[in-house]
């Protein structure tokens, strides 16, 4: 079997007594949009700075093609990085801080004007090379950031949170253009962010990091269907939990009674646990449904209506159940049950047993 | 906003009146001089009767006038190039050092800003005297230094706190050494406040009279030493024409930096 095209071997950093990044592993192929999703302080960033050479890390191996990449210093690395603030060159026009990273490497004068033209249109920002950037919007700066990391076609390029400075609607904007960026150059991006809703937008795989430990990693749909863990399946998705004791156990599926009594039998569930202790039904708000009346196929719960909020598309409907945990339901717009659904009322949320999953207590 | 100028009322003419006298209380003195530097009496009498130019003849046909302003303006140009190269290095420290002690070494580095210079010049004038640096090119140098490096320090630091390290970071990536990167990208950044510095340092220097009579020699004195030393022998209005010349050079630098403020601002 050939090496991972980037291997990123059982990274471990400690600053002091504090471990920010404990034992990352995980390899990356060739091409791959991958994102790490996680909070801040999880260890997302600490691992793409010593990706980039900023830090050292304590213990592990980060390989590239097969090789070694941590005792070559970040300027021989040749990797390229899009940060979180604007760092263009301030001095320097659109065209040479484009052209700069080709300047450092004595690249000739004709080979230089082709390849920042050609950076420049790749970014859609044709015409730009005179204008400081001091006179661009941050949307526009970003784009010249990415066109001068991508000028000298870098093995990796690194994207730490690059949109967080932008709007909402600017944001998905340049969302787009790194996607088809992305399908048009083939390079390799590892991409950092807190938002999940960016994650699962740009990304082939997401690793999902959590007190510098990695998660999960899988395609969004994979996190999204089947969430290794409490925390994967929170962070992706809002999704309810509610807290009950495990009385059975077997063949990747449980049964879980709840405070007052309720026993619901074979949900899925994922990692172990012992008959008798702790566990957490997850249901995620669009698997859920409001009835009237207990169904009669699947899963289903009493509970009252705490409180109706209208979102436009949709409404999310806060349900308490009989033993006071209270947990949110979706109701898209256009539901049979919409704008009848009042503060108070006694009614039922249903869904299918194999939407719902137990995660064990530690 | 809650002192808007538009809506004071009769307060705006009383405001703009003081505004006025203060600026004509900060301009007469040099009016005067500049005046009296053309007026052809010689014992300087105000409003001058006629208008002449010899005092300017006189001013550039004596050796011992154009040896002082030659003088000051080489202790000048040596601070100024020290002053921002150690103003430079100490703004580093300062502002990108996570040493334990860096606000006490800040202060200590912005004290002969407040000391009376006078002490300075007496501790200096002490020290030198062992050292045998009095009446020394040298001497006036470390002297003008210790006053003007707290400028340098100020200005040099603000501009290196509003320049973002990632921006220094993203350089590295794009192939530059960590040398390469501060001098093609961190010194052109900053260079604002740089010649900020560097503009300052002079003038301070240029203008300096305390420290510089300490240090003087018959020998070796600046052009404001002079200045000092022949007014109290006699009132020439050459000392009017040196006095015009050294504010103008003054008034000259101090457009160049503000407009280099205003070119940064833009």
């Amino acid at each position: 079997m050939s090496s991972p095209y980037l291997h990123i071997n059982g990274i471990r950093k400690t600053f002091g007594e504090v471990v920010a990044t404990d034992h990352v592993e995980l390899e990356i192929a060739e091409g791959e949009f991958m994102t790490f999703l996680g909070p801040s302080g999880s260890g997302k960033s600490t691992t793409l700075y010593i990706l980039a050479g900023f830090q050292d890390p304590t213990a592990g191996d980060i390989r590239l093609r097969g090789r070694s990449i941590l005792q070559t210093p970040s300027h021989k690395r040749n990797i390229g990085m899009v940060f979180q603030r604007y760092t263009l060159f301030p001095h320097l026009s659109v065209g040479e801080n484009v052209a700069f990273p080709l300047r450092v490497r004595r690249a000739p004068q004709a080979e230089i004007a082709a390849k920042v033209r050609r950076a420049l249109s790749l970014v859609r920002l044709d015409g730009f090379e005179d204008r400081m950037p001091a006179h661009m919007s941050g949307g526009q700066q970003q784009r010249v950031a990415l066109a001068r990391a991508l000028v000298y076609d870098p093995p990796v390029l690194l994207m730490d949170e690059p949109l967080s400075a932008l709007d909402k609607k600017l944001r998905e904007e340049i969302q787009h253009e790194i996607r088809r960026i992305h399908q048009q150059t083939g390079v390799t991006i590892l991409y950092v962010t807190h938002d999940q809703e960016e994650a699962l937008r740009l990304s082939d795989r997401i690793a999902v990091f959590n007190t510098g430990k990695i998660e999960q990693v899988g395609t969004g749909p994979e996190l999204y269907a089947s969430p290794a863990t409490h925390f994967v399946a929170d962070f992706i998705g809002n999704s309810a939990f509610l807290a009950g004791d495990l009385v059975a156990i077997g063949a990747g599926r449980a049964s879980l009674r709840f405070a007052d009594g309720t026993v619901l039998a074979d949900i899925p569930m994922h990692g172990t646990g012992l008959a008798g202790g702790k566990a957490e039904l997850m249901l995620r708000p669009e698997r859920i449904e409001l009835t009237a009346q207990p169904g009669l196929s699947g899963a289903s719960l009493p509970v009252t209506v705490e409180d109706v909020t209208f979102l436009g598309n949709s409404s999310t409907v806060s349900a308490r159940t009989g033993w006071g945990e209270v947990l949110s339901v979706r109701m898209n717009f256009g539901h049979p049950m919409m704008g009848q659904v009042r503060q108070g009322d006694a009614l039922h949320v249903r869904w299918q047993p194999q939407h719902a999953h137990v995660f064990a207590k530690a | 906003m809650l002192l808007d100028f538009d809506k004071l009322g009769a307060w705006k003419w009383i405001l703009s009146a003081v505004c006025a006298l203060m600026a004509l209380f900060l301009l007469l003195p040099i009016l005067f001089i500049v005046a009296l530097s053309f007026g052809d009496s010689r014992w300087l009498i105000f409003p001058p009767q006629n208008w002449t130019l010899k005092w300017y003849g006189e001013l550039f046909a004596d050796p011992r006038w154009l040896a002082a302003a030659w003088t000051s303006a080489r202790i000048a140009l040596i601070v100024m190039v020290l002053s921002v190269v150690l103003g430079l290095l100490a703004s580093l420290a300062l502002t990108r050092g996570t040493f334990r002690g860096r606000a006490v070494l800040r202060a200590f580095f912005l004290t002969p800003m407040v000391l009376p210079v006078v002490i300075i010049a007496v501790a200096l004038y002490a020290a030198f005297l062992r050292l045998g640096l009095n009446g020394t090119l040298a001497g006036f140098v470390i002297a003008h230094l210790i006053v003007a490096l707290p400028f340098s320090i100020i200005t040099i630091s603000g501009a290196l706190e509003t320049f973002d390290p990632s921006i220094e970071d993203a350089a590295i990536l794009c192939g530059a050494s960590p040398w390469e990167a501060r001098f093609r990208v961190t010194l052109p950044a900053i260079s604002h406040g740089l010649f900020s510095a560097a503009i300052f340092s002079f003038l301070i220097s240029w203008d300096e009279v305390v420290l510089a009579i300490f240090m003087a020699s018959p020998t070796l004195q600046t052009l404001p030493v002079k200045v000092w030393t022949t007014l109290r022998q006699d009132l020439t209005p050459v000392i009017a024409a040196a006095s015009t010349l050294l504010v103008a050079l003054t008034i000259l630098l101090m457009i160049v930096a503000a407009l280099i403020r205003k070119g940064k601002s833009r």
